[in-house]
């Protein structure tokens, strides 16, 4: 019914199962949707978030979505700025999803502020001082930056293409990529340092705080550095997933193991700075304050020093040296265990930042303040993951995202 | 205009609160919830969503009974002045919704500014903001009471004490109307120092040798809360028990109270 | 012209983009965000002239002045008035949140008349001239009938005038039964009628003590005037004067205290005897006062020796004996000691045995009416009206007994609520078919709540006058509305505690927010209309012009300075005030067995292990003013969470009854049960229970109605054998898992 917006060469599943799919993802999109107005129209008490915590889930789901959007411009850096080219049979992926994961985090800001009508005037009455401020501008830019690398692809659908103005716009558009490649990880390394920034600058939290560079903390680094390292596991566990739904082989192992050995050295420099990181934190600046470590992970079971271990070892450590290693990467089970087990790591690094923040008592006579959210908030953050399947599965669909798949998947009829 | 500015005295409010005479009785929250037109809720006991610009710690040694103590904490808005008037809060509000008044160190906060991000509440080790998570409601008629020199907020906006700042608007119109160059110590004080039953709550200009705060900051027992995240707050407590003093700060085991 | 694809797509882009570049995204922009800040329903209080009036509060007897900020017709604010010798310029918690009484939901809009059973809630809105008219036509039927006693009054009204309008409503129309609500200060009354033979109010010289023992009195939790004791407090503070409490929970008092002695509940008295006994023994008292001014040393010395040494008061009390010397020592060797005693915030008047034990520290020290100690004042009085001829029907109803069996108590004007409200539920005697209730809400703050409603449920016709609706105008017939204490004038003697004599002037503050008249003006129109010697009685136009009758020249003169102090007013002197009667350390015609008997709390310890104690908090509004939204809001998480009241408990009497913070439980005592939830606190003595009064009202408005429960509907109610008062001050109790 649609073939003739299917790409040439290869072969897609009937209309009916698609729109079957496209109802069942749908459904959950509208019940995200339905929270998204309730939290607009009555506001944000249909949130389980409180005075003392401000910041909760969505901050944290911005946070991780964005780190994890990482693989765009770390890929578009790889291919366009340092040559690799064999990145291009799984940039068009990268790009999609970075793009998903950015418009998400418009959404979810859109969302969590309380004024979003207003929202407009972190650009109209901005604070140089703040680090949202300089999130607000940068995420902004390459978001553009994102749709200008997004827009190409749309119009190599094989009906657009055929008009020969989008077809040589698309064309001129991929002549010029570098520039928007280069433009985007500049964007990127900045805003991705900021949102470390974010927490790294609030002095009045010790747990958060840390010393720095100029005017940035070392989270700035360690966030650009982290979401470099794990954007690109990111992009190859969903390509990965992307593979098994569909049943066929989309990206050449040697791109996959390429992109998995560049993502595990960058791994492993990071958790290395992290630890020194961690290390200088709990044995010089919290002690400062006058906080010992111990105190940031007590009191309750969830936040314990478990989950210090989880980031830093299980999130970090294993999966580095697993990516590093030839045999360990050359190996789909171990190369996928690794990319899972990096993929929670850097989401429980933002987690950390965000919700432990806010929920450990500064003042002695504080308590620790604990949080779940409500249905609404976990229905707004379930909606960008309905509504990034949702475009993956058209854009799949209808554009060439997969350079290698016909010839992958050749055609047997 | 930085000129302009430097020839006028530079002011710096703030508070010393004297622990050994709060009994806690709370008339401090409530003259400021009157004062600011601050809302209720028919259930205000969630106290992480409840609004009290002044809000009344309960501190206790720890102790069980009968060597337990318990002392009374009120905490209004530190109005840190930070360094260089970079408090926690005020540095990172994308808006410049809020802001740290270098000629008289108060922290501003303009409701209509402020797009609700809270990050600034984020910032703050005080839980001195407070998020309006709903529509303010006053049932009908209620609403005769509101005090038209504070805007009630509107859902969704951050809010915080103020100093009264109104109060010192307005006795600036009086002193000007007067004729007078200098408002004086009694021209201004905020509603929860002239409301405090057991006068535990003295405000005046920090810089100003004249006011009583002037030497009650500089007494031996005198602290401020979390000095040692350099905050840099401006309102000072006295108590004359140990305890109290090192509770106001966070310190190691094996380190002692100090400044 | 034919639109084919390329040229729809071209149009719907170029205008696409012509919109975005035109000016109408950022107008709309622009606009949305004005409208952000100006939302229709978030309100924009209306700019005026503004002006302040003086008043005086009478939420409680403090007496204090407040000075109420105006915005043209609209009060914004109450604040402490500057020069009011009482408060000084500071106000309470309560105080502060009158506003929200004035303009509240909970406040009766007019007269109503109730239209389906008692209690329903289900009101018809009448008209006053119809109000005025039943009432009346009630009245008349049965005093016509023979039976005016049985007609009865229930006024918690702090009006001088209007409490003596009430008294002559009763002479006039012929019933014994007009009801008061005592507090501490009647039993302190009471207690120098018996032991110096002198009528007077007993006040306090806090400003010149010089060391202060509290047996249990919450001195810094709403007693007598809360903002002077306040202030006083500061000034023991910043002068070293020490502050003693004596109370087994680390109440606010207790914590601002110098010392604080916990001790078992209802021992106070053994611990105020072994003190008598080591400053007698150790002869620490003054002889000079003792030898010229009192009698019965001699008997009550070998009375404390016998019973009352510091090793047997150590076992009663719970305070080892060497506290217990040392504190006596301590109190007798100050300057200027002061022992005061009424629990909590003096609502209740307590035991007699409490008072007399406390006088008797004051009278051994010779701190009775001197500079920083216990003065006998005399406040000034009203002028006397013409006095009421009652007709044959009246003297024929006054000629039978007091319900409440209070008698012979000259010169006490004594009231016993608590034993009219048994006598009621009892049938006993003669029944009461009608009851006028005034600024006082008895479902609510009497003990044995199920009691006082059994009772009412007798009385066939109760008219309310409250201007709220509250537990008992609830449970009405008719409510009368009385305007609040902001719109109407009042007169107001003494205030609580405070040792000069002083006479303010509630003045209105603003007029009328609602439908409402002056119970005094009703009681005139009443009167008027039940005609002859009742209309004579009550001759004036309006309550008002009653006002001008008591207080003479003096009413013009409050209108404008709202209150008078006699601040050169100095109490007589020990030799004066006992030169005929002198002070008795054991009342005259009381066994001293019987003077100093405590009372026991009811219940057996067996099937009770704990102990409930009712406590009072500035921040609980507790009597027949409902808790206003703003202290409803100031209350802490940990005395009511939801709906749900937490009660206190030692860690380790909540651990043997398997029981851990914020847990639910049922709190039972011999009147009843509760649900409650769990509080643990290392500041209440282990075996004993404490929940707030103010909590578990059934009716107000949504700020208040069905929050907690009433601890006094699980007290039951104890009389003491000397002065019929409501003397419990506790209950047994057991907590079970819920």
């Amino acid at each position: 019914m649609d073939s003739a917006l299917i790409p040439n060469g290869v072969r897609r599943c009937a209309f009916g199962k698609f729109l079957l799919g496209l109802a069942i993802v749908g459904a959950v999109l509208l019940w995200g949707v339905y929270a998204m107005l309730l939290c607009w129209f009555k506001g944000l008490n249909q949130t389980n978030m409180n005075d003392n915590y401000g910041f909760a889930l969505w901050i944290w789901a911005d946070l991780a979505v964005i780190a994890l959007g990482g693989g765009a411009f770390f890929s578009g850096f790889l291919k366009y700025l340092v040559g690799k080219d064999e990145l291009k049979h799984i940039i068009n992926y990268a790009v999609l999803i970075g793009f998903i994961c950015y418009s998400s985090a418009l959404l979810i800001l859109a969302i969590d502020v309380g004024q979003p009508l207003r929202s407009w005037f972190i650009f109209w009455h901005a604070n140089v001082h703040s680090m949202l401020t300089e999130v607000a501008f940068c995420l902004s830019c390459y978001f553009g930056v994102l749709t200008i690398e997004f827009i190409p692809l749309i119009l190599e659908n094989r009906q657009i293409n055929k008009v020969s103005f989008f077809h040589h716009l698309a064309h001129n558009m991929h002549e010029i990529m570098a520039v928007f490649a280069a433009t985007g990880a500049f964007l990127s390394f900045f805003h991705q340092g900021s949102l470390g920034g974010v927490a790294g600058v609030l002095f009045g939290r010790p747990f958060a705080y840390r010393e720095g560079l100029f005017i940035w903390p070392w989270t700035f680094f360690l966030f650009t550095w982290s979401a470099a390292a794990y954007g690109p596991c990111f992009t190859l566990l969903i390509t990965k997933i992307t593979e098994s739904i569909t049943g066929k082989k989309l990206v050449k192992d040697n791109v996959v193991e390429l992109l998995a050995k560049i993502s595990g050295w960058m791994m492993g420099t990071y958790i290395v700075a992290k630890i020194i990181d961690t290390i200088y934190w709990a044995s010089v600046t919290a002690p400062s304050k006058g906080f010992q470590i111990s105190q940031f992970y007590a009191n309750n079971s969830f936040y314990g020093m478990w989950i210090l271990i989880a980031e830093i070892l299980f999130g970090g450590v294993i999966p580095a040296l697993i990516l590093i290693m030839p045999s360990g990467r050359k190996n789909p089970k171990a190369r996928l265990l690794a990319i899972v087990l990096a993929v929670i790591g850097v989401c429980i690094n933002r987690w950390v930042m965000v919700l432990q923040t806010m929920a450990i008592p500064v003042m002695s006579f504080d308590k620790w303040a604990l949080y779940y959210p409500s249905w609404q908030e976990v229905a707004t953050t379930v909606l960008p993951v309905a509504y990034g399947t949702i475009l993956i599965m058209i854009c799949y669909r209808y554009l060439p995202i997969f350079p290698q798949e016909a010839e992958l998947n050749p055609a047997v009829d | 205009m930085k000129n302009e500015q430097s020839h006028e005295t530079t002011k710096k409010f703030g508070m010393v609160i004297n622990l050994d005479l709060c009994t806690g009785c709370g008339s401090c929250m409530v003259a400021c919830m009157a004062e600011n037109n601050v809302p209720f809720k028919p259930d205000e006991t969630d106290k992480l969503k409840s609004i009290t610009w002044m809000r009344v710690y309960r501190l206790t040694n720890g102790k069980s009974f009968p060597e337990t103590d318990i002392c009374y904490l009120p905490r209004p808005c530190q109005h840190c002045e930070g360094h260089g008037g970079h408090s926690p809060c005020v540095s990172v509000c994308p808006a410049t919704a809020t802001d740290y008044d270098s000629q008289t160190g108060i922290v501003s906060q303009i409701y209509t500014r402020c797009f609700g991000c809270r990050y600034c509440m984020a910032a703050c080790p005080y839980h001195a903001r407070y998020f309006n998570w709903f529509d303010p409601v006053w049932p009908d008629g209620m609403e005769k009471y509101l005090n038209p020199n504070v805007s009630p907020r509107m859902r969704g906006v951050v809010e915080k004490c103020s100093f009264c700042y109104h109060r010192y608007q307005a006795a600036k119109d009086r002193a000007y109307v007067e004729g007078q160059r200098e408002i004086e110590e009694g021209d201004y004080q905020t509603a929860c120092t002239q409301a405090c039953p057991a006068g535990a709550i003295t405000f005046g200009d920090l810089n100003n040798p004249e006011h009583a705060v002037y030497k009650l900051k500089q007494d031996a027992n005198a602290f401020r809360l979390l000095e040692r995240l350099g905050t840099n707050p401006k309102v000072y407590y006295i108590s004359s028990k140990e305890w109290v003093r090192r509770a106001a700060d966070n310190y190691l085991p094996n380190e002692k109270t100090g400044k | 012209m034919k639109i084919d694809r390329r040229c729809f797509l071209s149009l719907a882009i170029g205008a696409g983009a012509g919109i975005a570049l035109s000016p109408l995204p950022w107008k709309l922009t622009d606009d949305l965000a004005i409208w952000t800040q100006n939302w229709q329903w978030t309100p924009v209080p209306k700019r005026g002239a503004a002006k302040t009036v003086n008043s005086v509060c009478t939420l409680c007897p403090g007496g204090c002045g407040i000075s109420v900020r105006k915005i043209d017709d609209r009060a914004v604010k109450i604040e402490g008035m500057e020069t009011h010798p009482v408060n000084r310029g500071g106000i309470c918690t309560l105080g502060l949140c009158g506003l929200q009484l004035l303009y509240g939901p909970t406040r009766v809009k007019g007269p109503l008349k109730r239209v389906a059973d008692r209690g329903k809630g289900q009101w018809m809105p009448i008209t006053w001239d119809q109000a005025i008219r039943e009432v009346t036509e009630k009245l008349s039927a049965i005093r016509k009938s023979g039976r005016p006693q049985s007609v009865a009054t229930m006024s918690g009204a702090s009006s001088a005038t209007l409490d003596a309008l009430l008294d002559r409503f009763g002479q006039a129309y012929g019933t014994p039964n007009t009801i008061r609500f005592p507090s501490v200060d009647d039993a302190y009354h009471l207690s120098v009628s018996l032991m110096s033979g002198g009528k007077a109010r007993v006040a306090f010289d806090f400003e010149h003590a010089g060391y202060v023992l509290s047996f249990g009195a919450g001195l810094l939790d709403g007693w007598g005037s809360p903002v002077r004791m306040f202030k006083a407090n500061a000034l023991w503070k910043q002068s070293g004067v020490k502050l003693v409490q004596v109370e087994p929970r680390l109440s606010r008092t207790a914590a601002k205290a110098d010392t604080w002695i916990s001790i078992v509940p209802g021992s106070e008295t053994a611990l105020a005897l072994a003190m008598a006994h080591v400053i007698i023994s150790e002869s620490l008292y003054q002889a000079e006062f003792v030898e010229s001014c009192s009698e019965g040393m001699e008997g009550f010395k070998e009375f404390v020796a016998a019973k009352y040494t510091p090793d047997i008061a150590a076992k009663m009390t719970g305070v080892d004996a060497a506290t217990i010397t040392m504190l006596a020592r301590e109190f007798a060797k100050s300057k200027r000691p002061i022992a005061v005693c009424g629990r909590g915030q003096g609502t209740i008047p307590g035991s007699m045995d409490m008072f007399m034990a406390t006088q008797v520290l004051n009278a051994l020290v010779g701190n009775l009416n001197q500079p920083g100690g216990v003065w006998f004042v005399t406040d000034q009085t009203m002028q006397e009206w013409p006095e009421v001829e009652p007709d044959a029907a009246a003297k024929a109803g006054l000629a039978y007994p007091r319900l409440d069996g209070a008698k012979g108590m000259v010169p006490l004007k004594r009231s016993l609520p608590n034993q009219f409200v048994q006598a009621v539920a009892s049938g006993k005697d003669y029944p009461i078919e009608a009851l006028l209730v005034i600024e006082s809400n008895p479902l609510y703050t009497l003990n044995d709540t199920a009691l006082v409603k059994q009772a009412f449920s007798k009385i066939p016709f109760i008219v309310s006058f409250s201007s709220f609706m509250d537990d008992t105008a609830a449970y009405a017939d008719m409510i009368l509305p009385n305007p609040v204490y902001l719109e109407r004038m009042e007169d107001v003697i003494g205030a609580s505690g405070f040792p000069y004599p002083t006479i303010g002037l509630s003045q209105p503050v603003v007029k009328p927010q609602c439908n409402t008249r002056h119970v005094g003006d009703v009681l005139i129109q009443l009167a008027k209309g039940l005609g002859d010697t009742m209309a004579r009685a009550f001759a004036w136009k309006d309550f008002s012009a009653c006002l001008e009758a008591s207080l003479g020249d003096r009413f013009k003169t409050l209108k404008k300075s709202v209150f008078q102090v006699d601040k050169s007013y100095q109490p007589p002197a020990p030799n004066e005030i006992f030169a005929s009667e002198r002070f008795s350390f054991i009342p005259r015609g009381i066994q001293a067995d019987v003077a100093f008997k405590p009372i026991a709390a009811e219940g057996d310890t067996g099937g009770y292990p704990l102990m409930l104690m009712a406590y009072d908090t500035m921040r609980l509004s507790n009597g027949y003013i409902g808790n206003p939204p703003f202290l409803t809001k100031i209350l802490e998480d940990t005395v009511l969470k939801n709906q749900d009241c937490l009660i206190e408990i030692n860690p380790k009497s909540a651990k043997a009854a398997g029981l851990d913070e914020g847990d639910r439980a049922e709190i039972q005592t011999p009147k009843g049960k509760a649900l409650v939830r769990i509080h643990l606190d290392d500041g209440i003595m282990p075996g004993i229970v404490a929940i707030p009064r103010g909590l578990g009202h059934e009716a107000y408005d949504v700020y208040l109605a069905g929050k907690g429960i009433n601890v006094n509907s699980l007290v039951g109610s104890l009389s003491d054998p000397i002065s019929g008062f409501e003397a419990a001050w506790g209950i047994r109790a057991k907590l079970s898992k819920a």
